[in-house]
């Protein structure tokens, strides 16, 4: 629906995303950082992942590095099949442009640029035509076709977002991340966004990987990966809120118990 | 606290201090050295012709140096001020009152500018006794009389410096604070855009006083030869900074003429529309120091020229003392256009590193590198052929009624290598700045430049 009357391959099947032992390690003044240490994870097209952990256990990282915003030490990224070039990132924007949405926490609108404006960008980057009707059609799928010409700054947070997934959506991505997208949100907002992320993934067979910290919205995906210090941990198929609040729960203690233990 | 506020302030912004730093410190230069023929001129046993001439030196040229150092002080100021709109917000929402945020501005700006006028003194001291040097070779002061560096170019040098940054601050903070949280988090995004009295009204009395200096050269200085220089001279000061003040309407009216022409350049003709529509105000900010050194510039450049054409036309050898005018001329130009130019390069260099989160996001959105740098150049190059052409037409009023003066031609029989190679300056300096800086902002990976 979001990408209307083309022949696009069968987008619900076969492998979506792929990491194969993935590390991302950052060298600091206080030694290095394992970030990401061993990350190997399959994906089907169509699927809805949530990812969980403590903070600073890696999830963004993880996101970053599956989405080409960030570039692993070491490790593979396949999107559909296809190897993430880790070369220029320059090769790297062209490598997401057809594949890849991505969805921030805080937006990341232009704020020079109207609703419109922005939902099309990633269309004008990438040099393709502008079709007005089906960004307007696009626009008012996620409930703001009255709001074109309006600047991010003249809209409300939960709009502004919506604005987001437009723009995440338009170019008819493989994958689409979104990293913490309703942490910024009050809850009636964050219920219209997850349901929008939700409808991608049900109705247009995106395939969404969803990093967040609220066991209710996790609990709308299919499948809830759990991480920790770097590592994938644990895994919940069919999550309720309860058993992933459960699941949070003992992997925070397992932290500080490990912390306590490693006299940090 | 105000105090320690701002100091802290300073410590964690000295990059974009450093800019204003330096348009302070050579401004401090420019009026301090030219005060100090004032204090010279006051000296015990200066005879009175040598007195006079180097009053009017101090007073006249010093004076317009002084106009344009106020000018660059309170745009440089006025812009890092507007830059801070989203910051004094957050302070705002923090619970700092209006009153204490206008007052840790203009603390910074205190500090800054006591630093930068106490760093200019030495170096002022050598560039009056080098101009007390050239007027003596001219003859226009005798041999005798000794170099002075005291209370006058003290004093006003630190008054103007100071008092024209503390004011520029407190006005721009008064502005910034008086609005909404909210508002101001908006206007951060677009920038101030309206075309107020406040800049018309200063604007035409400005132009209309170089239009009118540019008719006196013409009617009643039209016999006096020489005598007519700095009548005219001071005609293209004026029309420029006339034009600089009304640059947020020249740049609405050139996003106008250029929209059209420029949507058709792909991605970054479409984003610099878009920039030069709803950023007017930081565009404007880029505009006034280009318009400012193309006028100036072209203007006192060829008025130069035409009076060394005029005296080779004489048939007579250029006199030794002749000679020493003109270098003495070049000096005060030099001293004015690289002023010009260093605020030039500070306004580029200011407004693209504010950039950096809207690089950052553009590149999220997909946008390579090389096509943030190709909306930068676009839009360097809108702003820069904008502002030489302002530049050009505000010289006009000393290059041609000097021209019709002294060689009775409108248009100066003179080669347009002049004109050429300040163009290139300015071209070279807008487009270095702003891609240099934008640059270094690619280098931090996106996701981190994103970091607040
Ligand atoms: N640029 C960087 N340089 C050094 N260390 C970094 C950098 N970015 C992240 N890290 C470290 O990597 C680890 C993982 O960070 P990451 O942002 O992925 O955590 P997170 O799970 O997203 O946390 P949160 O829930 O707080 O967002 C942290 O220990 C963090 O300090
Ligand atoms: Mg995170």
């Amino acid at each position: 629906m979001f990408q209307q009357g083309m022949v696009t391959p069968p987008l619900a099947s076969g492998q979506a995303l792929r990491l194969d032992a993935v590390t991302r390690h950052y060298e600091s003044p206080g030694g290095t950082v394992r970030a990401l240490n061993g990350v190997s994870l399959a994906l089907d097209g169509g699927s809805f992942t949530a990812v969980m952990g403590p903070s600073g256990s890696g999830k963004s990282t993880l996101l970053q590095c599956a989405a080409g915003l960030d570039t692993p030490t070491s490790g593979r990224v396949l999107v559909d099949g296809v190897e993430m070039s880790g070369g220029t990132e320059a090769e790297l924007t062209r490598f997401r442009r057809n594949r890849i949405g991505f969805v921030f926490q805080h937006f990341n609108l232009l704020p020079t640029l109207t609703v419109l404006q922005n939902a099309t960008l990633p269309l004008r980057l990438a040099g393709k035509r502008v079709d007005r009707t089906q960004a307007v059609e696009v626009l008012t799928r996620v409930g703001l076709a009255d709001r074109l010409d309006h600047l991010p700054a003249q809209l409300s947070g939960g709009q502004q977002q919506r604005v987001a997934i437009a723009r995440a959506l338009v170019a008819g991505p493989r994958v689409v991340f979104a990293d913490e997208p309703t942490g910024a949100l009050d809850t009636r907002s964050a219920r219209q966004v997850l349901a929008l992320l939700q409808e991608a993934v049900r109705i247009d067979g995106r395939t969404l990987v969803m990093v967040t910290h609220d066991p209710v919205a996790a609990a709308h995906a299919d499948q809830v990966l759990f991480l920790a210090d770097g590592r994938l941990v644990g895994r919940l198929a069919e999550p309720t809120a309860a058993a992933v609040a459960d699941a949070m729960t003992r992997l925070t203690d397992q932290a500080a118990r490990g912390r306590v233990a490693e006299g940090v | 606290m105000v105090f320690w506020l701002a100091r802290a302030s300073l410590r964690r912004r000295a990059g974009a201090f450093t800019g204003s730093f330096l348009v302070l410190l050579f401004g401090a230069v420019m009026v301090m050295s030219f005060a100090s023929m004032l204090d010279t001129g006051r000296g015990t046993g200066v005879d009175a012709i040598s007195s006079e001439t180097l009053t009017t030196m101090g007073s006249v040229v010093g004076g317009w140096g002084m106009c344009l150092v106020v000018f660059a002080v309170v745009s440089t100021l006025g812009l890092s001020v507007r830059q801070r709109a989203t910051e004094t917000a957050l302070l705002k929402s923090a619970g700092a009152t209006p009153a204490q945020i206008v007052r840790m501005i203009a603390g910074e700006a205190a500090l800054v500018s006591v630093a930068a006028a106490a760093a200019a003194v030495a170096p002022s001291y050598l560039l009056g006794r080098f101009l007390l040097g050239l007027l003596k070779d001219t003859g226009q002061v005798a041999g005798g009389v000794a170099f002075a560096f005291g209370t006058i170019a003290l004093l006003v040098g630190f008054g103007v410096t100071v008092g024209s940054a503390v004011i520029a601050a407190l006005w721009t903070a008064r502005q910034a604070t008086r609005v909404s949280v909210a508002v101001s988090v908006i206007g951060a995004a677009t920038g101030p855009v309206r075309l107020t009295w406040k800049r018309i009204v200063p604007a035409a009395v400005l132009l209309i006083g170089g239009l009118y200096l540019g008719v006196l050269t013409v009617t009643a200085f039209a016999d006096k030869g020489p005598d007519a220089m700095p009548v005219a001279g001071q005609a293209c000061i004026l029309a420029s900074m006339g034009l600089a003040l009304l640059a947020p309407g020249l740049v609405r009216a050139t996003t106008a003429l250029t929209g059209r022409l420029l949507h058709g350049r792909g991605a970054a003709g479409y984003l610099t529309v878009q920039h030069l529509r709803r950023r007017t105000g930081q565009a404007a900010s880029a505009l006034m120091p280009i318009i400012l050194f193309t006028g100036i510039g072209t203007g006192i450049l060829y008025l130069q020229l035409i009076e060394n054409r005029a005296v080779a036309a004489t048939g007579y050898l250029r006199s030794n003392e002749q000679q020493n005018i003109q270098t003495l001329n070049l000096v005060v130009i030099g001293m004015i256009v690289v002023f010009a130019c260093i605020m030039l390069i500070n306004t580029l260099v200011a407004s693209t590193t504010f950039r950096r989160r809207e690089f950052a996001q553009l590149r999220l959105a997909g946008a390579t590198p090389a096509q943030v740098l190709r909306t930068v150049r676009t839009e360097g190059l809108v702003i820069v052929a904008t502002g030489t052409v302002l530049g050009v037409l505000a010289s006009a009023v000393t290059v041609l009624p000097y021209s019709i003066v002294r060689a009775d031609r409108w248009i100066p029989d003179l080669p347009a290598w002049v004109l050429l190679a300040i163009i290139a300056v300015a071209v070279t300096a807008t487009l270095s700045a702003a891609l240099g800086t934008a640059h270094r902002m690619l280098r931090t990976p996106a996701v981190d430049a994103m970091a607040p």
